[in-house]
């Protein structure tokens, strides 16, 4: 069960939006190694963990990763907020407005749309663990 | 910064320390101390989610307070914060 809380982990209040820069953060949001694989990732591994240390670790982190979701989503609304039609060209960022305009959409920067097959979920703890720890090293 | 801002700021460090500990916790949950030290900032808290919901609307949809639906009053969090 999770309660929404009306507010963000981290404050984020961008005075001067840059489409251009919102088309990189965007792997952060739906990449490879993006928050919500992360999320994804320790939100599917819990149930089959051998010990309450576990499921309660990949619960609270992957819960945390969901507000990392958030913010990252907040940045890239940000960043891409009020563009003119000059400012997408300008930005280069016409291929991704072509499909989405300026709604969020997990994908990466090169515009591939989020997979599941950037997780993996084995039912086994050391193999899970070590994935996760994999996963760590790449953020 | 706003008032908003600094109290949104406060509040968010205190569950971040809350947080943090509980994470923790999760693989040391005998330790009495951290569990004190929880109960402590959470009282906190506690105070400072109130006076944030009483001044600028509800964290969470549980907060019933009044006769009107505030949820969808307050600005939702990844918009830009207006300058007071």
């Amino acid at each position: 069960m999770f309660v929404y809380e009306k507010k963000l982990q981290y404050p984020v209040n961008i005075k001067n939006p840059n489409p251009k820069l919102a088309k990189i953060i965007l792997s952060q949001f739906g990449g490879a190694d993006g928050e919500l694989g992360a999320a994804l990732r320790y939100l599917s591994q819990r149930y089959t963990m051998p010990l309450p240390e576990l499921k309660a670790t990949l619960t609270d982190i992957g819960t945390e990763e969901l507000g990392h979701l958030e913010m990252v989503g907040a940045i890239l609304y940000q960043l891409t907020k009020g563009m003119s039609e000059k400012d997408i060209k300008a930005a280069g960022i016409e291929d991704y407005f072509v499909d989405h305009t300026a709604g969020i959409y997990p994908q990466s920067a090169a515009g591939v749309p989020f997979t599941a097959a950037y997780i993996q979920s084995k039912g086994d703890a050391i193999t899970d663990l070590h994935e996760d720890l994999a996963a760590e090293q790449k953020l | 910064m706003t008032e908003r801002e600094i109290l949104t700021k406060k509040l968010s460090s205190y569950q971040f320390a809350i947080a943090d500990m509980k994470l923790y916790l999760d693989t040391h949950p005998n330790d009495s101390d951290t569990i004190k030290k929880i109960k402590e900032y959470s009282e906190k808290l506690g105070v400072m989610r109130k006076t944030y919901e009483e001044k600028y609307g509800p964290l969470t949809m549980s907060d019933m307070s009044g006769n009107k639906w505030k949820w969808i009053k307050s600005p939702w969090p990844w918009e830009v914060e207006e300058v007071d």
